[in-house]
Formats: structure tokens, C-alpha cells, sequence
């Protein structure tokens, strides 16, 4: 395998973006990001596009060629991807696959949603797909209820409270109101999260991630080509992609796909989650953090609530988590939603994160899970990166 | 004995149920080779791919393994409503709406023994009653 390097990253801002067409939102973030890398669209080989489901007719198939034919990029291979919410690390682990094993030296990778023009009682059924009841959205069950069920299980066999799960909202909303990129740019108090409005018993509001429109890109290149074109290229040491065992005989309170995952990054890179200097996690209910931070190692099993609860999830902590404000500030914007956490990892190892800026971090770690499954996920994607 | 044709309402999947002397059951497919147990039903044993599949009429009893309380519902759902994964002692989580269990954060705890009901769970755009199972606390009286 080949060294791969990001040397380009661009996003737009998440939130509602009706006045414009998907197109347009994904022109922007794929020009930001070829300009941030130096390069001229013609010098793109290959190009993925993260864009999940159509939330309204209209949106269109071949969603990378008509994006990318308004600015210059044809002829190339463009492939659409999907992969529930992890379709923009999908997307981005395309594009590094193709340059390390050598298909290609330039690609280019991009996540686009426009979920607010969905009409919201459709979308449930949109996600679990009717034609599957044993998938369980019909029976009942959505996304907040499903991290509900694995919060209360966690809860009874690690006395994980719910003050502790309220807690990844309130630093990750401190977290949102730094990043200009948020939709959602205040930071709300452990008090107001316990008294919102509840959505899943222990969720309130908060702790649950909005919708949003958007999108986010990244070029890559070989390490070797890299060299040229940039003095801040950030590597790529591990990608790492799984899908769900979905298991029936064990324990609702771990992700065995992000179990497995974390395991393969890690020895990819040769480094453990002690030689990491932060990361973004797939926070998409505040359970979900929690459980995040066992399964990847950054404390123990059981430990998660605990490693809130003392800081050291915060900037100045063991491991810095979601210092973008995560999901939950930025919203979840299924194709973009992957890429988003590697533009934040990039700016943090290039030391361009203001105010939210981990000092001299080398090392960093991206988790994007997708599309839940009984007691799993569909996919997990880790990418370890560092400078 | 009520049997699903004389039972009033539309079944959430026909093929998940089956009429048997016991009453109305929800069945799930045993692999002969490894005996493992699905639901639902499986084409072919997606554990080993050598078995035979028999169809199983699966336990009407099982523990709560973890429980909320859905506030914000699926459309054509009353709410708030209780929902949990139920441990088969097949080896199967069920996924299942919850009843008979107001108040629930008194009445519901970790590991309890739950039993199957099947009932009548939400409306359809129609207004059509959907059956399904349903799992409600043991010793529960029976309204």
C-alpha cells in the first residue's frame, strides 16, 4: 500500500439550505477543497460522492457528474456511494484505497445531503425501509429509541447515569458554539439538557442530533505527489471499514462493529488509542459517545460515563472528543456527515482550529458509524490520521 | 380459539405467524446442522449454510434486556409507548412494544420476565387495526 496524503479539505456550513439546489451546496465544499489543495479540477483521477438517500424527488441520480460537470470534472470515473450514515467516510475510504493501491494519484471525495426538505413523517420509513418490519421501524422503533435501549442497559450494569450522558451534549454544544461550520452555535447547561423535552427515556432533546443540509470535501494524493503541493499534508495511517455481526447473544452495550474496527485501525497504524491527541466520534445520541469511547479504547468497559464526567473527553483532557461540537452541534448530514469529522481532524493537525485548537496535536482518530441494525450498526469506518 | 383468520385486524407480516393448537404463534426457522434460531424466518442458515430450516413456533416467555419509553412516536402510533429488546431463551433479542405496563418507570426493570402477547399495536394510514406481538410483564392481571 501507498502513503496517502489529505492535502485539500472544504465544507459549507450545516443547517438549512433550501434555497439552494444540492448541486450548488456541493460545488461549493468540492471548490473550497480544490483550492485548499492547490490543484486544478482537470488534475482529479478519480472522484467518489457520499450522498446518502434522496429526501425529496428531484435530487437526481449521478449526483458526482452533475456536481462535478459544472466545474470542470468529466470524463474520470465518478461513483455515487452509500452507506447510511457512514456514507461520506465511505465515500472518502474509496478514494484513499484507489491512490494506495496505486489506480490512481489524485482523487477526490465528497458527502452532500439535503435532508430538510424531507417531509419529516416520511422520513422514519425512508431510513428503516418499509419493506423490512423486522428492521423494526415499523414496530416502533427509531434511531433515538434504539440508543435509549442501549443506554438503559447500560445504565443498570455500570450505573451510568443519566447526568453523565447529558454531560457529551453540554461539551459538545461548548464545542459547537466555537465552529462556524455548527448549525446549532449555543452551548446549553447540564440543567436545561435534563429538563428539555424528552424524546426517548433518558434522551431529551439535546441529546439527540439534528437534521441538516450541507456538504464537505476532501483531495487526496500520494505522499510522494503531496510534497509538492503542500507543507501541511496530513497522512492517512489507518482506514479501516466493517460491517455489523448484529449478535443476539450478547450484552446491548457496546458496537461490536466499532469493537472490531478500532482493533484492525489500530494495528494498521501501528499506535493505540495513548498516542491519540483527540478525535471525532459518531455521536449521533449522547449514548452513543459514551459507549464509543469503550469500544475504541480510550477507557474501559463500563468506564465511558466516568471518562465524561472527569474532563477527559474535553480540550485539556486524556482525549479531546468531538472538538467540532460533533453531531450533535453540527447536525447530522448523512453524505456530508463523514467527511465533516475528517475536515476537523485535518484542521487540527494543521493547527487552523481557533479557538478550539487541541495545542500540538499529531494524532487523531475518526469514527463514523451507520445505519443501525438490531443490535448493531451497518457500518463503521475509522480513519486514523496524523501529520 | 381465536386463529388469524377470525382474528380482527391485519397482521404486521403474515408470514410471521401461524395458527397451531397452542393459538396464534410467532415463528421464527431452526437450522438442523447448528440448531440455531432465527426471526424471522431465514431463505438459508446464515451461520453455517448447511442445515436444514424448520420452522419453529418460538417461546412466548423472555426477560427484558433494556426498555424506554418512545415519547416521540412512529406515525400511526398512540404516545407515548413502551418498546424493549426481550431475551428469547432461543438466543434471540426481540425487538418488541411493550404493554400492560403503566406506570412503566415502576413497573418495568432490567431482566424482569416478560410473556407474549398479540394484539392489536397501531393503526394503519387507513385506519386498518395492525396486529402483532406484543410483550407484556409476568403475574401482570389481565385486563
Amino acid at each position: 500500500m501507498r502513503e496517502v496524503a489529505i492535502i485539500g479539505i472544504g465544507g459549507t456550513q450545516f443547517g438549512k439550505h433550501t434555497d439552494r439546489s444540492i448541486r450548488d451546496i456541493a460545488i461549493e465544499a468540492c471548490l473550497k477543497a480544490i483550492r485548499d489543495a492547490n490543484i486544478k479540477p482537470k488534475d482529479i483521477q478519480i472522484a467518489y460522492a457520499g450522498n446518502a438517500v434522496q429526501w425529496e424527488w428531484g435530487q437526481g441520480l449521478s449526483i458526482g457528474q452533475a456536481v462535478l460537470r459544472e466545474i470542470g470534472v468529466t470524463q474520470i470515473p465518478i461513483t455515487r456511494v452509500e452507506n447510511a450514515c457512514a456514507t461520506g467516510s465511505c465515500a472518502f475510504r474509496e478514494a484513499w484505497y484507489k491512490i494506495a493501491t496505486g489506480a490512481c494519484d489524485i482523487a477526490l471525495a465528497f458527502g452532500v445531503e439535503q435532508m430538510t426538505v424531507a417531509d419529516s413523517s416520511k422520513m422514519l420509513t425512508i431510513v428503516t425501509g418499509r419493506q423490512f418490519a423486522e428492521r423494526e421501524g415499523d414496530m416502533g422503533l427509531s434511531p433515538p429509541a434504539l440508543f435509549a435501549l442501549l443506554a438503559r442497559r447500560h445504565m443498570e450494569e455500570f450505573e451510568t447515569t443519566k447526568e453523565q450522558l447529558a454531560m457529551v451534549a453540554v461539551k459538545n454544544r461548548k464545542y459547537g458554539a466555537l465552529n462556524p461550520d455548527a448549525q446549532l452555535r449555543n452551548a446549553v447547561t447540564l440543567e436545561e439538557v435534563l429538563n428539555e423535552r424528552m424524546i426517548c427515556d433518558p434522551l431529551t432533546l439535546s441529546q439527540c442530533c439534528p437534521r441538516g443540509d450541507g456538504a464537505a470535501a476532501a483531495v487526496l494524493m500520494t505522499k510522494e505527489l503531496a510534497k509538492r503541493y503542500t507543507s501541511t499534508p496530513v497522512y492517512v495511517a489507518a482506514s479501516v471499514q466493517v460491517s455489523g455481526t448484529y449478535p443476539d447473544d450478547q450484552s446491548f452495550t457496546f458496537f461490536d462493529t466499532d469493537v472490531r474496527a478500532a482493533k484492525a485501525a489500530y494495528e494498521m497504524a501501528g499506535l493505540g488509542p495513548e498516542d491519540l491527541d483527540l478525535a471525532e466520534v459518531h455521536d449521533c445520541f449522547s449514548p452513543a459517545e459514551l459507549v464509543h469511547y469503550e469500544d475504541l479504547g480510550f477507557c474501559k468497559k463500563g468506564e465511558g460515563g466516568r471518562f465524561i464526567e472527569e474532563g477527559l473527553s474535553d480540550i485539556g483532557g486524556k482525549i479531546p472528543v468531538n472538538t467540532s461540537g460533533g453531531l450533535l452541534s453540527k447536525g447530522h448530514v448523512l453524505g456530508a456527515t463523514g467527511v465533516s469529522q475528517i475536515i476537523e481532524v485535518v484542521r487540527q493537525l494543521r493547527g487552523q482550529a481557533g479557538e478550539r485548537q487541541v495545542e500540538g496535536a499529531k494524532v487523531a482518530l475518526q469514527h463514523n458509524a451507520g445505519g443501525f441494525m438490531h443490535t448493531d450498526t451497518g457500518t463503521c469506518v475509522i480513519h486514523i490520521l496524523k501529520r | 380459539m381465536i386463529s388469524m383468520s377470525t382474528r380482527k385486524g391485519k397482521f404486521i407480516e403474515e408470514g410471521w405467524f401461524k395458527d397451531t393448537d397452542e393459538g396464534i404463534m410467532l415463528m421464527g426457522s431452526r437450522c438442523e446442522a447448528c440448531k440455531k434460531v432465527f426471526f424471522p424466518k431465514k431463505e438459508v442458515c446464515p451461520e453455517c449454510f448447511d442445515g436444514e430450516l424448520i420452522e419453529v413456533p418460538l417461546s412466548k416467555q423472555g426477560r427484558l434486556h433494556s426498555y424506554t419509553l418512545s415519547v416521540m412516536g412512529i406515525p400511526g402510533m398512540e404516545t407515548p409507548y413502551a418498546i424493549g429488546f426481550i431475551e428469547l431463551p432461543e438466543g434471540i433479542k426481540l425487538f418488541s412494544i411493550l404493554t400492560d405496563c403503566k406506570p412503566w418507570d415502576e413497573v418495568l426493570k432490567v431482566d424482569m420476565d416478560m410473556e407474549m402477547v398479540i394484539e392489536k399495536i397501531r393503526q394503519d394510514e387507513s385506519g386498518n387495526e395492525i396486529v402483532s406481538y406484543q410483550f407484556r410483564p409476568v403475574n401482570k392481571e389481565i385486563k
